[in-house]
């Protein structure tokens, strides 16, 4: 080791150890709440203890040290932080829509930890959110699971380290429309998109063997093999081949959703969650079968034609035919009422408390991996929590406290006017903005349209 | 007597003569060192800054082919030696800018083939040419060089031009007589930034990311393959590639990467890609992000702070008697802390004990000085000023031993003013790059009289073709006149008007005018910049659109 490198890892480390010094969790005690514990019932006027950003404990009279900062939430109803499984707030770019592949691209890389849509979630109730690429590639980029811990001006901050890795797909008009009408490439059609990753897949398989022979060649006395050309985009596409990412797809039509089915099942994929899913309904048993499940919208439909034929049962029907459903927000505007959009299929298809609730904690968790760890109250979990004034299904309910890893991120009673984290100094007064900058799956591609291409492109999903 | 009486006059106009140039000593200025004798000169009996800090009175400084030959207060100085009157003038090393394009073009791409892929662009159409040097595209001795180093700066870091994300490598360049090369370092760092050409991969930061870790992934690939190539018989060859041997110096030895930032996100991405592939990073372009002070102090990351600091727009704000509402006020006291806190960066680094340089990127040259009071006004020493600006680029660039401070041995590199260097009232009178004396006393004398008119010659591209014409620009009593001639709209030849609400300063210019067009006038607004002796901004026609204008400054237009 040279000496740079010395000095490199030792400057590293140091990084390293910063970033993990910022991350203890909080210690804390909420009192007499209403404790929707999601997964194991509802417990009346329970406390729930925190433990450096733990659940150490649950259950009548706990104490704690005199210290410790205790909450008294009598007549409120505590659950789990909500999860948002598709979501692009707090990214500074979201489509990198030159190509039709892209999966050597992370959305680590355009963390925006100053968007001030993370506070606004927050003050919604999420705590989590999935920080997707675009849906402007048949295969786009790896996305990034994020911990709302707003505040701290490092991107690294509100990375979920534990979360598994997962990747953004597309299928349909998007993909279609980006490159095959914007540019002359393929996919042009929803066949199109099937070829486009049918062969990045076999592709992917040909270079794991490339490398699997040179490793082997490495081997031998004396090699003389030569590495072969590395290519990050094909490495990703075999790592989704070996299981070891999950696949969060974009899709609307029922055809398309069971090519995708059909598709994996071919490459002995399991690992898949299908996004939107407006036909979901129509192949409710096979997403239950072979999938890991699906997240939709509740009631939002009819923005372009492969969205029209949609209902708002759609939530409803999927859970019933055991379909792991989340219901996510694709918008910086709806992740701050997620659980009136929950709230919804209690009208629209009869779900329980419980099976409404699921839709926005222990089913998005699943289907990003973490339900290990957050999702429900339970002991163990981490301390991911949102205080409710009334029932969170109520259309009165209001999220009077949010906390992530036992540390308060959102009170209402601390709520300021303005909660930006940063002001341009070019400015003379820090400007208001009526409109926020819309955060969504087609962010960054207008640059390959023409005025006619745009005015086609109004649609954001 | 007569003889006498002749002397008694002659005395009494050579020392009239003397108490005009006051301590000037050629008796004609060279402002751009064309005209010189020889290349010995001696500073004398001169306050001298030798580093910062480190100030000594009373000094002789004489220095001979560009070096510095001896520093003290009684050296030998050799008969051939050009003296420079230094009494009552303040001498400092030659500022070095870290970063700048001025004087480099565009380089030349290669056309989009007809089945152009977006996707898959050859590297110079992705804005990937790190094979690209400054150099190939720097026109030494432009005018704008020249303005700078009337503004003390004598050597400089050259950025190749090009939209994408690495254009090539930067070269250290002297700013000397124009007649010599003067090349420091053809290649002292590789351009990185976050931006690109736009509609190919890579489009955003996303691409971006991926395509350095691809690059540099294959870069070592590549360079174990040529290993292998170059001692088996037997290896199928790797083609050529000039992109990933253009990078392999910067993993092979050290060569420095410097990454031109926007913003403290775009910092954190370029420290990541540094300590992911042990690149030697420098950043340049800083202008916030107090948070990353402790990760750049605890790495060994340079930093270049820009001077292109945010407009003051606070101080000078006229009372007003309308009450402002409680929401407003807080909001202004955001900005203001908001600027408060990027013109103290400066001094928050220099408490750090981060040695950073400067950069006059995007820097109108009207503020270099102003706006380093600012950050001096903001916490900044003034030896932390010119440390950024003499020793600490020095010591970035590797060029320590030759420059950034003045002791012998080191390049004849100065400044040298009527007053210490961040006094408001200082004029620099000389500026020494390369040994070569750049004389600006007859200037200033020039400028304190100046009554002034000037001539500019005008194209705008209007939508009904190329429009050609003058501007006279004519100053009495301190306020600018003016007339502007174009074609007649309404017949033959052309016509002229008045111009009104005149503005030239050294960076920008605007003006109003009206045109009568059978019968019906048409208000015309020009706004643009200026640099040196070029204008580029737009003519606006009240509803009727904008257009591109561009104008030149006739030299001496008198004279025909």
């Amino acid at each position: 080791m040279s000496f740079r490198s010395i000095i490199y890892t030792f400057c590293f480390l140091l990084t390293v150890s910063i970033g993990l010094a910022q991350q203890t969790g909080g210690d804390l005690l909420i009192k007499n709440a209403t404790v929707l514990t999601i997964t194991q019932g509802i417990l009346e006027d329970a406390d729930v203890l925190v433990e450096n950003g733990l659940i150490k404990n649950i259950g009548k009279n706990l104490t704690g040290p005199s210290s410790l900062k205790s909450i008294d939430a009598k007549g409120k109803f505590l659950m789990p932080g909500i999860i948002d499984a598709h979501s692009h707030i707090a990214l500074s770019a979201i489509n990198e829509s030159s190509s039709p592949i892209t999966a050597e691209v992370r959305m680590k890389d355009v963390i925006d930890p100053f968007d001030i849509s993370i506070y606004r979630a927050l003050a919604g109730g999420v705590t989590i959110s999935h920080a997707m690429h675009g849906s402007a590639n048949a295969i786009g980029g790896q996305n990034i699971t994020l911990k709302h811990r707003y505040g701290n001006p490092d991107p690294e901050s509100l990375v979920m380290k534990e979360a598994p890795r997962t990747i953004k797909f597309a299928l349909g008009e998007n993909p279609t429309r980006v490159h095959g009408r914007g540019k002359n490439l393929q996919p042009r059609s929803r066949m199109g998109v099937e070829a486009v990753i049918r062969n990045g897949f076999e592709e992917a398989i040909r270079y794991s063997e490339k490398w699997k022979e040179y490793e082997q060649a490495l081997k031998g006395k004396n090699s003389t093999t030569p590495p072969p050309v590395f290519s990050e985009r094909l490495q990703t596409l075999a790592e989704i081949l070996d299981g070891k990412i999950i696949i969060h797809c974009h899709s609307y039509r029922a055809d398309e959703i069971y090519m995708l089915i059909n598709l994996c099942r071919e490459y002995g994929i399991d690992k898949i969650v299908f996004s939107h899913v407006n036909e979901g309904f129509k192949v409710a048993p096979e997403l239950a079968k072979y999938t890991m499940g699906a997240s939709v919208f509740s009631d939002w439909w009819a923005y372009k034609f492969e969205v029209y034929y949609s209902t708002a049962f759609n939530a409803a029907i999927l859970t019933k035919n055991g379909v792991v459903t989340s219901i996510n927000s694709d918008s910086g505007e709806v992740i701050r009422h997620l659980y009136h959009e929950a709230a919804k299929t209690q009208r629209y298809g009869g779900l329980s408390d419980e099976e409404a609730l699921a839709l926005i904690t222990i089913n998005p968790a699943k289907q990003l991996g973490i339900d290990h760890l957050v999702g429900s109250i339970e002991v163990g979990k981490q301390a991911d929590l949102v205080l409710f004034d009334k029932h969170p299904l109520s259309v009165y309910a209001i999220p009077q406290l949010t906390i992530v890893d036992g540390h308060t991120y959102f009170d209402i009673e601390k709520d300021k006017d303005d909660q930006r984290l940063k002001v341009d100094p070019n400015e003379k007064t820090a400007p208001i903005f009526l409109n926020t900058q819309h955060h969504n799956c087609m962010r960054d591609v207008d640059f390959f349209f023409t005025g006619f291409g745009r005015n086609l492109f109004q649609h954001r999903h | 007597m007569r003889y006498c009486i002749h002397s008694l006059i002659f005395l009494f106009l050579y020392s009239l003569a003397l108490a005009l140039s006051v301590n000037i000593c050629f008796a004609q200025s060279d402002r751009d060192a064309s005209k010189r004798v020889g290349s010995t000169y001696v500073i004398t009996n001169a306050t001298i800054t030798l580093f910062p800090g480190n100030t000594v009175k009373n000094q002789n400084l004489l220095f001979e082919d560009g070096i510095i030959k001896a520093i003290g207060k009684n050296i030998n100085i050799p008969p051939e030696a050009q003296k420079i009157k230094g009494d009552s003038l303040f001498v400092y090393a030659g500022l070095i800018d870290m970063a700048n394009k001025t004087g480099v073009i565009n380089p030349e791409l290669p056309e989009k083939p007809g089945d152009f892929d977006p996707s898959d662009p050859i590297p110079e159409l992705a804005g990937i040419h790190p094979h690209f040097n400054a150099l190939d595209k720097y026109h030494k001795g432009n005018d704008q060089d020249e303005a700078w180093r009337k503004l003390g700066i004598t050597l400089s870091q050259k950025l190749p031009k090009g939209q994408g994300m690495l254009p090539g490598s930067t070269a250290v360049i002297l700013y000397g007589s124009p007649q010599n090369n003067n090349v420091l370092k053809p290649k002292n760092a590789l351009y990185a930034k976050f931006s690109n050409v736009g509609g190919v991969y890579p489009n955003t930061d996303l691409g971006i990311m991926a395509k350095w870790r691809d690059l540099m992934r294959n870069t070592e690939i590549y360079q174990k393959h040529n290993l292998i190539f170059a001692n088996n018989p037997g290896v199928p060859r790797r083609e050529n590639n000039k992109v990933l041997d253009a990078l392999a110096p910067l993993m092979e030895n050290g060569l420095p990467v410097i990454f031109e930032t926007s913003d403290e996100l775009d910092m954190r991405r370029a420290i990541g890609l540094a300590e992911e592939y042990r690149l030697n990073l420098i950043l340049t372009g800083i202008k916030e992000g107090e948070s990353l002070i402790p990760v750049i102090k605890n790495s060994n990351v340079q930093a270049v702070l820009t001077i292109d600091l945010p407009k003051d727009q606070f101080t000078t704000e006229p009372k007003d008697d309308v009450e402002l509402s409680a929401d407003y006020q807080s909001r202004k006291e955001w900005s203001l802390q908001a600027y408060k806190k990027a013109v103290s960066l400066a001094g928050e680094y220099e408490r750090a004990g981060i040695p950073f340089g400067f950069t006059t990127k995007h820097l109108a040259r009207g503020d270099l000085f102003k706006n380093i009071n600012t950050m001096i006004e903001n916490g900044l020493s003034e030896e932390g000023a010119l440390a950024a600006f003499t020793i600490n680029p020095a010591k970035i660039l590797e060029l320590e031993h030759l420059v950034g401070s003045l002791e012998v041995g080191k390049m004849a590199n100065m400044v040298i003013l009527t007053d210490t260097i961040f006094k408001e009232e200082a004029e620099i009178v000389y500026t020494i790059s390369d040994g070569y004396v750049f004389d600006y006393t007859e200037e200033i004398k020039n400028d304190a009289k100046k009554e002034g008119s000037m001539t500019w010659e005008y194209t705008a591209d209007t939508n009904v073709g190329e429009s050609k014409g003058t501007w006279v620009f004519v100053k009495k009593e301190d306020k600018w006149e003016g007339t502007i001639t174009y074609d007649n709209p309404d017949g033959d030849g052309t016509t002229q008007s008045d111009i009104t609400d005149l503005i030239i300063t050294e960076e920008v210019m605007e003006f109003q005018f009206t045109v009568t067009v059978s019968g019906n006038s048409l208000d015309v607004k020009v706004t643009g910049n200026i640099s040196v002796n070029d204008f580029y901004g737009s003519m606006d026609i009240l509803n009727h659109g904008s257009f591109e204008v561009t104008a030149r400054k006739k030299e001496n237009p008198d004279k025909k």
